[in-house]
């Protein structure tokens, strides 16, 4: 009984950092109808900051906790101005989620460089001794983590329920175009959500940093968590997100301590599931929320650039051409195994690119799939002594099946609950590859993977496996090039762009949707097995959540629905810090800071910007009355 | 797949819509509205603002659900089937607000509207099969005449949602076009097009009528609707007050006073 009390004691420790920062999800979900997944990463920068003004610098805590907040602030307000309110006005919702989980990723990888990979340790406010209640012994620091808690959400909901700017922030809530024709100043209020949500997730920050150990990912921990307590407790409700917050963490603790550390993500995600197929809009429902679907059809246009067949098949030829030549001319290994990577990568991200830029439907858990693939087949090859191209056919069946069952959630979910479900699924793997030590080795990874062969032929060095990788990279290629550019590509973007009309043309949305979703969990988890043939090793972060969020940076930065845009991605980001080692540190900062820009000025990403330039380059030449108009005028000028 | 003999009697009218009611609250949108789309003719409904024209034809498609009634397409009851099971029977619908799809061309937009004839699915057309693509070349060739026939040729490869208003409405109307339908559902087309814009439409209209495709069109516009209508139903307060030819729906006194005499008189 006591133990149980301690450890529910705790529990609300947790709970309350989870409901604080859902709490500023919910925020900036009722005012913008976006989601902002930042959140964690202000929470984590926060923390860094105190540790390095309060221990490092010696300031005394008083001094250093507050300005840790404040700098943090600071921080978020520049950035939100710079990124997440112009992205507003010009991305659909579900694109505004992915650009916040850049500015995530940003913040990730810009405290890695700062503050390196290890954990730092905050000393308690006031004191290590414990309070102590009879036989309980309740750390001091729990105290001013509920307490900082209670005080957010008493200030917040003074905040819009009593005040003229409350009224501001809930009008732009319910109905933006109303809101700024009534002078209220909507970029404005939008600023200031996501500054106050910056500010709680900061205090969050600061006060359970001496709770727990701190580590440049720990934001995205704190993301999750806090997302997932916002789902579960309903996104538009404020007392939904502190209820799901303190549930989730009461439950992630009793799960840790009586059941098994590795599976309480697990336990936790399993609820957000159910609590989605049972009730999507989460425990407490709000009367407001019907944002998403108002802002989210009308934006979702793209223009995709696409070359003339005149310049596309020279282009193409050239192209395999220098394809076949470069082992010849590359010698360097190293470069040869970054291309092989990421011409791995770029069979997910075709599927991905299936998915998320032809179906439009989003997925922020794809490289789970990978996963399913990698383990699967290396089990079976290492354990079985399986021919890898059986074990491949085995991993894509698991992972068919797996996707199935998925689908059974995600069909029935669009938007940011969809991204939610993805989500949840990627990071329910991840601690799957964690937990299940015997099959998948743990957290230290299943070594002793053989190498790719087919009918006794090794494909060992990186360049044989090179040309293996081209060749399956151009079958899948010139196989969804096929089938996109007719009535079943159409149909996908007849879907993305407007369901209702679609079905009233005849197409059954749910077995297209269907059909995208099993193209993309069939290409990442031929990805996966690759990779494990490829490095004779798999571990969970090489096809963890932080892939996920890393495939869709790819996939965005290189261009959507455009099925090459992904090579171009994968390239840039394998390429560089390979060819570059001192940059590879800066590679998580810059995966985050690319997928950004290219949101807000690249929207049809670097491969749209190549088409475009060969496409002015090429017109003087096709048009030679043209070239010399050009020229005259040129003269003239 | 031959039609039955006891079928074939019921398929007199290609459409019939037998007692449809619907309430939202207590208000009656739609009282007891009965009747029939002959085949090769245009059947237009027509009636005030507000009057429930939308709602009969929400009704129809299945995009609202019935209180009573029943309606009868080709002789099928479409009770409970979804909106793609009554495309794929052949009727085909436009939406009020023209619902071109962002994001493509006007002629992948009115391409998208053969999806449900094509034969071959997408493994097929992955693997390049001749016969797949020999298919998507007869889909372009049928796109690109459906734009020539209303004009729109030129800006096949413009993105859809660049054109304006009037070229999206017919672009939305060839799309459906293109799907073959059996029956040809329009809501409003004509709204928001100026007079060059609904001639146009006008002129289709009649080319659609010399195909033998039956046309069931809800709209405001009268001058359009005596132009090309062979029938015309008028809808008051959700209820049927007169059906006709357009001669006689014209001439029809309870027609004149409950609306075309209110609206006259707010003309003058």
């Amino acid at each position: 009984m006591l133990e149980f009390l301690q450890i529910c004691i705790g529990g609300l420790v947790v709970g309350s950092t989870y409901a604080v920062i859902a709490l500023g999800f919910s925020l900036v979900y009722r005012v913008t109808g976006a989601i902002n997944l930042s959140q964690g990463g202000f929470a984590i920068i926060a923390a860094m900051i105190g540790y390095t003004l309060g221990v490092a610098w010696g300031w005394p805590l008083w001094v250093a906790i507050p300005s840790a907040v404040a700098v943090t602030v600071g921080i978020g307000m520049a950035l939100g101005a710079f990124t997440f309110v112009p992205a507003l006005d010009r991305l659909s919702n579900a694109n505004v989620l992915m650009l916040t989980a850049g500015i995530l990723t940003m913040i990730e990888g810009f405290t890695l460089v700062v503050w390196g990979s290890q954990p730092y340790a905050m000393p308690p406010f006031s004191g290590e001794a414990p309070l102590v209640f009879g036989p309980l012994r309740v750390p001091t620091q729990a105290f001013w983590v509920i307490g900082a808690t209670g005080v957010c959400i008493a200030a917040l909901w003074l905040l819009i329920a009593k005040t003229k700017l409350g009224t501001g922030l809930r009008a732009c809530a319910e109905n933006p175009g109303a809101a700024s024709l009534m002078g209220i100043d909507v970029p404005r209020m939008t600023l200031l959500s996501f500054g106050l949500a910056t500010l709680i997730a900061a205090i969050a920050g600061v006060t359970v940093a001496p709770t727990t150990s701190l580590q440049f990912d720990t934001g995205r921990l704190f993301t999750i968590s806090g997302f997932v307590a916002a789902a579960i407790g309903g996104i538009a409700s404020f007392p939904g997100a502190v209820i799901g917050g303190l549930f989730l963490g009461l439950v992630t603790q009793l799960a840790t301590a009586y059941i098994s550390s590795l599976f309480s993500t697990a336990i936790s995600l399993l609820i957000l599931l159910a609590v989605l197929i049972w009730r999507p809009s989460g425990f407490v429902q709000a009367r407001v929320g019907k944002r998403q679907d108002t802002r989210d059809e009308a934006k979702a246009t793209g223009h995709v650039a696409r070359l003339p067949s005149n310049l596309a098949w020279p282009a193409a030829a050239l192209a395999v051409a220098a394809a076949l030549l470069i082992p010849f001319v590359v010698t360097d290994n190293g470069i040869l195994s970054g291309l092989v990577i990421a011409g791995i990568l770029f069979m997910t991200l075709m599927g991905l690119d299936v998915l998320m830029g032809y179906a439009g439907q989003v997925s922020l858990g794809q490289a789970g799939f990978m996963a399913i693939g990698g383990y699967t087949s290396g089990y079976l090859s290492i354990n079985t002594e399986t021919a890898p191209w059986l074990a491949i056919l085995a991993g894509i069946f698991v992972s068919l099946a797996c996707g199935l069952v998925l689908s059974v959630v995600t069909l029935r979910l669009r938007g940011l609950y969809l991204a939610l479900a993805t989500l949840a699924f990627g990071l329910l793997v991840d601690s799957c590859a964690v937990g299940f030590l015997d099959i998948t080795g743990g957290p230290s990874g299943l070594v002793g993977i053989p190498a790719f062969s087919v009918a006794g032929i090794e494909f060992a060095t990186p360049r044989a496996m090179y040309y293996v990788v081209l060749a399956l990279d151009l079958v899948i290629f010139i196989g969804l090039t096929g089938a996109l550019r007719s009535s079943f590509g159409r149909a996908l973007k007849a879907i993305r762009s407007d369901q209702m009309a679609a079905a009233a043309l005849g197409i059954n949305t749910v077995r297209y949707k269907l059909a995208a979703f099993m193209i993309s969990v069939t290409l990442a988890s031929l990805a996966g097995s690759m990779y494990a043939f490829f490095f004779n090793f798999l571990s969970p972060e090489m096809v963890g959540t932080g892939r996920s969020l890393e495939l869709v940076a790819m996939l965005i930065i290189g261009g959507e629905s455009t099925l090459l845009g992904g090579l171009f991605g994968a390239s840039l980001l394998t390429l560089l810090p390979t060819m570059f080692q001192p940059l590879a540190i800066y590679k998580t900062f810059a995966s985050g800071a690319l997928l950004v820009a290219s949101f807000l000025y690249l929207p049809q990403g670097l491969y749209g910007a190549v088409v475009q330039i060969a496409i002015r380059l090429s017109r003087p030449k096709t048009n030679t009355e043209a070239k010399t108009a050009a020229k005259t005028s040129a003269r003239v000028l | 797949m031959s039609a039955q003999p006891e079928m074939s009697v019921a398929v007199n009218a290609v459409l019939s819509v037998n007692n449809l009611s619907k309430s939202f609250g207590g208000l009656r949108a739609t009282n007891d509205v009965t009747f029939d789309v002959a085949p090769h003719q245009v059947t237009a409904m027509i009636g005030p603002n507000g009057a429930g024209k939308t709602t009969v034809f929400n009704l129809i498609t299945n995009l609202l659900s019935k209180d009573r009634g029943q309606v009868l397409f080709l002789g099928r009851d479409l009770a409970g089937l979804s909106a793609v099971k009554i495309a794929d029977m052949g009727l085909i619908r436009t939406f009020q607000s023209a619902r071109v799809f962002p994001g493509m061309t006007a002629i992948e937009n009115v391409m998208v509207g053969c999806h449900r004839l094509a034969l071959h699915s997408g493994a097929s057309q992955t693997l390049w099969l001749s016969s797949a693509r020999s298919e998507e070349r007869r889909m372009l060739r049928r796109a690109e005449e459906m734009l020539e026939l209303v004009g729109l040729a030129p800006f096949k490869d413009t993105h859809a949602t660049e054109l304006p208003m009037g070229a999206q409405k017919l672009l939305e109307v060839v799309r459906a076009l293109m799907a073959q339908p059996k029956l040809l559902c329009l809501d409003e087309p004509a709204a928001g097009l100026n007079d060059t814009e609904t001639q146009e439409l006008a002129s289709l209209l009649r080319a659609i009528r010399t195909l033998g495709i039956p046309v069931l069109i809800v709209e405001h516009n009268m001058s359009l609707v005596m132009n090309v209508a062979d029938q015309v139903v008028v809808i008051d307060s959700g209820a049927i007050i007169a059906k006709g030819t357009p001669a006689e729906i014209q001439g029809n006194k309870q027609v004149i006073e409950a609306y075309l005499g209110r609206e006259n008189h707010a003309a003058s």
